[in-house]
């Protein structure tokens, strides 16, 4: 039987998210009142937290199509605290007529983003992004129906399509390739990371030639997702297209999804393409924050500019899974640390992106929503509170400490800058070298725009005050997120421990990764912990 | 106890700054008394444990350390991130006149700030926090979140309470002083990883004492010594400022308020010093015996065109910033000496420029409380209606100037010292001539300084009375009870380090001794090989020219 009562059992959270999704969708047919739909929302994502943290890391490595790991784990986590966060955001926002819909639909995306989190198998990874793709088409049109909606929902849907052909191609080629779609196997079921374990086992493939145009194929598809060059186009409209609400999911769930999907087939899966990976990851990298950042100085639009925020965050992302991959392929140097600090960093970046457009919900009303930047002007005076949770989300984004931003920028430059003063041959050092200049140059441009925001509300003279009319459950979002970017600033450790873990359980290795990643994971297929 | 007391004193102002925002619908006057309290309780524990500070200078282990894991949960990247806070020879005195400095802030924003008191006051104690922190931090990690961290406040307080121009001010401090320490904190990262990568340790290690003990075994590789020091550099060198990134500094200081300029002139631009000293020079002895030469070239250019464009001013904020920028000068001169006189004179001289120009700043608060401009020209012979304000400034112009007796001769004597001991008796023989011209050039500052400033001061303070017509609706007052608090215990401090340099110096001593000593081991080393390669060119070319002599003798 193709889905086991294992698999099931370990995907409890994501069976109870889906049962509630269908009886949210189903009841709304009967009764439409908003409160009821969002409460039974919230108890569902409490529930399924609940139920995810019975799970445990089990005693032995899984081969099935999923995979149980600190990494899996960690990223539920946080697609469960998004739904609750939207929820929250959207629980007096959201079109009372269809705020079922809304709900459920939010649900069904959160459910995608967890199964891309634990996807060890390709049709399912796939499967999981179509998840978040569909229901983000119908949340889209949900949200505002103008022209200007029309015109974003539309653009995201081909383009989605578009994205998830090339990703479909992509994987193709890799069962083509290597003849499984598992992606990290065991002795006797072999799975892409055996298959692509190093450039000799690829050139004895038929197909070997060929699996770079895989790759490009697989991160082209992902990228739509993180919003990175040369896809990362339709970001700004679509986001300026839409409401505050919409538009934070957009930043934030499929980033997170993009993330676990380029750690786990990109980096992982494919030990042998590592080296081309790296220069192709690098080169996205410089050139995505760079787009994103010079592109946000000039805009006036609100949900714009945190979209090209977006996108630039998008490449900070990128330096860590390139210095990931540049480790995996200067085999017996001893760095790592790029995976723990695209992850941590996609958390914080989360935290801190749901905090802003949480707030600027809240700002807004269900008639008028808050896009300008002129908008906000005099806020410091009228909404203290929520200038601060701006502010702190502002200062925190551009990586300014003691804030959560700052640890990732930490995180992610330390792993560049470590191949960058390594002895690591081909070039290597010189361009991580690069990386981390031009990075470090981004932070700082970055700060302007981040920087205007803040002035402006604290600076700048009232015009007329935003309605506030958001409802005490966005108010209590923005709370949530910002306290958590203060506290993530004060106490880093324990994130950062999580992502540790992460690396290390999805590398299948111990503190230092001194081997190459597959002769790891065989080390622990031998001595499970 | 005393670690403890060190802590207390760090975080009392944080303390204060939230229970600002508790005691805020008080209102104003509740908002100020409190602020006044923590600061001064505060300066209480700085200045006890100042007071309890070996008076020979810390040798081995710091005074009144505290070492806490911050980062060690952090699971397996090895990331040995600790919340490390002491005091040395290098940091004390900055720590203490921070305390006393915020004292004097916050009675001068007393009467001057009439809105949003509460946040005001709360974001004063928060750039209190970073200062006192960021000169007490021992791990890179934690100086650097200081370090950072006073950005934000200090933003606030320009953006919010500044003059006309204040968002444009607040937004260029912001982003230029960013952009610098961006770059240092790559270089900061890479000391870290090459330590990993040298020192055979598993964890990356962010102790300062550590990494400067370990780079010095392990020395960078020479290009990568370079890259670093240029990464620290561009940090440090945007916050001293060091000419010619100082071009927010004018601007900032303008439009701040009086105790935002205080501050800013009188604690904040010493961190990129400390900086230099603290990393650069300890660090990266090599690069830094490279560099000597351009960064004393920049540190004179810095001395002259300060003082030039000091003197072209008709605003007052405007000349006692420029002041600044030739001051720090001198702090950076005499730093890059790299000799004992002139590092010591450079760390007394931080000091020193904090006490008269954070005097002076202050000085020009209260003219601009009373008479609603900062301009020259509107002003003349005020010392008539207020001889005590008078008093103060002639004090604080004489301190600023160098005048013998007074703190700004001790520091500015000890660095020329250095540097011409440097420029004559230990300089590498290519670069004799630069050095030597280097100091006399730097000489010719302490003219230009002593010029500008008098002519300030006669402009506007002595001569025929000349007032703005709108001041005269309202009567103008002497300093009251709470201006001349203010102002009072610098100029105990002026007098102290002026007569008793002796107490100041000897404290700071061993630290500063091993922090250039590898620096000026690497000039003489340069010196020693270039001299002997020069002797032993002269011996052959003498040999070469007595050969034929010693042949045609026979």
């Amino acid at each position: 039987m193709f889905v086991e009562w294992k698999t099931i059992s370990l995907l409890w959270p994501e069976v109870i998210l889906g049962a509630a999704a269908t009886s949210i969708f189903v009841g709304g047919a009967f009764t439409k009142s908003r409160a009821y739909w969002a409460v039974a929302a919230l108890v569902s994502y409490v529930v399924a937290a609940a139920a995810l943290f019975n799970i445990g890391l089990p005693s032995a490595p899984l081969t099935g199509p999923v995979n149980i790991d600190v990494l899996s784990l960690g990223l539920r986590g946080l697609a469960l605290l998004v739904g609750l966060v939207f929820t929250l955001i959207a629980s007096r926002a959201a079109d009372p007529e269809l705020a079922s819909e809304f709900f459920g639909s939010l649900m069904l995306v959160v459910l995608g983003v967890m199964l891309v989190a634990s996807a060890n198998e390709l049709a399912l990874l796939f499967l999981g992004l179509e998840m978040i793709s569909i229901p983000t088409y119908v949340l889209l049109f949900l949200g505002r129906r103008d022209r200007a909606t029309s015109e974003a929902t539309m653009k995201y849907f081909f383009l989605s399509i578009f994205s998830s052909a090339l990703l479909l191609y992509g994987l193709t080629l890799l069962y083509g390739i290597s003849g499984t779609t598992i992606l990290v196997g065991s002795g006797s079921t072999p799975g892409l990371a055996d298959a692509f374990a190093d450039k000799a086992a690829l050139a004895a493939k038929p197909l070997g030639a060929i699996a770079p145009l895989a790759l490009i194929l697989v991160i082209a598809g992902l990228g739509f997702k993180l919003a990175i060059a040369p896809l990362q186009f339709y970001a700004p409209d679509v986001y300026q297209g839409t409401t505050n609400a919409n538009a934070g999911l957009l930043a934030v769930a499929p980033k997170i999804a993009g993330i676990a999907g380029l750690v786990r087939l990109a980096i992982v899966a494919l030990p042998g393409l590592s080296d081309f990976a790296w220069q192709l990851l690098l080169v996205l990298a410089v050139l995505t924050m760079t787009i994103g950042n010079i592109c946000a100085l000039w805009q006036s639009n609100l949900r714009r500019l945190l979209a090209y925020s977006s996108i630039a965050h998008g490449g900070y992302l990128l330096i860590g899974l390139a210095a990931a991959a540049g480790a995996t392929s200067a085999v017996g140097a001893q760095f790592e640390g790029g995976l723990a600090a695209a992850l941590f960093y996609v958390g914080v970046y989360a935290l801190a992106n749901m905090g802003a457009f949480a707030t600027l919900a809240w700002l807004g009303s269900p008639r008028r929503e808050v896009s300008g930047v002129d908008e906000l002007a005099g806020l410091g005076h009228s909404h203290p509170l929520a200038a601060a949770i701006i502010a702190v989300c502002m200062f925190s984004l551009a990586g300014i400490p003691p804030l959560a931003g700052f640890w990732g920028k930490l995180t992610l430059f330390t792993s560049a800058i470590e191949i960058a003063t390594s002895t690591a041959g081909g070039g290597m050092s010189r361009w991580f070298l690069i990386l981390s200049v031009v990075a470090a140059l981004n932070a700082a441009i970055a700060a302007a725009y981040y920087l205007r925001i803040v002035a402006v509300m604290f600076f700048q003279p009232q015009t007329s005050a935003p309605p506030a009319g958001g409802g005490i459950g966005a108010l209590a979002a923005a709370i949530l997120c910002g306290g958590l970017v203060l506290f993530v600033g004060a106490f880093p450790g324990r994130g950062l421990a999580i992502a540790t873990q992460s690396e290390a359980g999805v590398k299948g290795d111990g503190p230092t990764l001194t081997r190459s990643v597959s002769e790891g994971l065989h080390a622990r297929a031998m001595h499970p912990r | 106890m005393i670690s403890q007391q060190l802590l207390l004193t760090i975080f009392l102002p944080l303390a204060g700054a939230i229970l600002m925002w508790i005691i805020a619908p008080l209102g104003r006057h509740a908002a100020r008394v409190v602020a006044l309290a923590v600061t001064l309780l505060t300066l209480f524990c700085a200045g006890q444990l100042v007071m309890n500070f070996p008076p020979g200078g810390t040798v081995a282990a710091d005074f009144a350390p505290t070492d806490a894991a911050w980062l060690a949960n952090a699971g397996n990247l090895g990331l040995d991130i600790r919340f490390s806070v002491g005091l040395d020879g290098l940091g004390i005195w900055m720590f203490g006149l921070s305390a006393l400095l915020f004292v004097t802030a916050v009675l001068i924003s007393w009467e001057s700030i009439d809105q949003r008191e509460p946040l005001y006051y709360a974001m004063l104690l928060l750039l209190e926090f970073g200062c006192l922190g960021v000169f007490t931090a021992r791990d890179i990690i934690l100086f650097y979140v200081f370090f950072e961290f006073t950005l934000i406040p200090l933003f606030f307080l320009i953006g919010i309470w500044g003059s006309e121009d204040r968002r444009y001010a607040a937004s260029k401090f912001f982003l230029f002083t960013l952009a610098g320490s961006m770059l240092t904190f790559l270089g900061l990262l890479a000391i870290v990883v090459w330590d990993r990568q040298t020192s055979g340790f598993d964890v990356f290690r962010f102790s300062i004492a550590a990494l400067t003990e370990s780079l010095q075994a392990h020395p960078l590789p020479r290009e990568w010594q370079l890259l670093a020091f240029l990464a620290l550099f561009a940090g440090f060198a945007i916050k001293v400022p060091l000419f010619p990134l100082h071009t927010w500094l004018p601007l900032a200081h303008v439009q701040a308020p009086a105790a935002g300029s205080v501050i800013l002139a009188g604690v904040l631009l010493k961190i990129g010093v400390y900086g230099f000293l603290r990393f650069s020079v300890p660090m990266l002895p090599e690069a830094t015996a490279t560099l000597m030469p351009w960064m004393l070239w920049l540190a004179v250019a810095g001395i002259i065109y300060g003082a030039l464009v000091a003197l072209a001013q008709t605003d007052l904020k405007k000349l006692i910033a420029y002041s600044s920028v030739s001051h720090l000068g001198f702090c950076m001169l005499g730093l890059f000496a790299l000799t004992a006189a002139g590092v010591h004179g450079s760390v007394l001289q931080m000091v020193n420029h904090g006490l008269s120009t954070g005097g002076l700043f202050a000085i020009v608060g209260m003219i601009y409380e009373r008479y609603h401009t900062r301009e020259i020209s509107q002003l003349g012979g005020l010392a008539r209606k207020t001889p005590w304000l008078a008093f103060f400034m002639v004090l604080f112009t004489f301190s600023s100037i160098g005048v013998p007796g007074l703190n700004g001769f001790a520091g500015e004597f000890l660095i020329l010292l250095g540097m011409f001991q440097r420029a004559w008796a230990e300089a590498p023989p290519l670069l004799a001539g630069q050095l030597l011209a280097i100091a006399v050039l730097s000489v010719s500052g302490v003219v230009l300084g002593a010029w500008y400033m008098l002519w300030l001061v006669q402009r506007v303070f002595f001569g025929p009375l000349k007032e703005p017509e709108a001041a005269s609706h309202h009567e103008i007052h002497d300093m009251s009870w709470r201006e001349i608090a203010a102002l009072v215990p610098l100029a105990v401090f002026v007098f102290w380090i002026g007569l008793r340099p002796g107490d100041f110096l000897s404290r700071m001593e061993p630290t500063l001794e091993a922090a250039r000593g590898p620096a000026a081991a690497a000039v003489a080393a340069e010196t020693r090989s270039t001299k002997s390669e020069i002797r032993n060119n002269t011996v052959i070319s003498k040999a070469a020219n007595a050969l034929p002599d010693s042949v045609s003798d026979f």
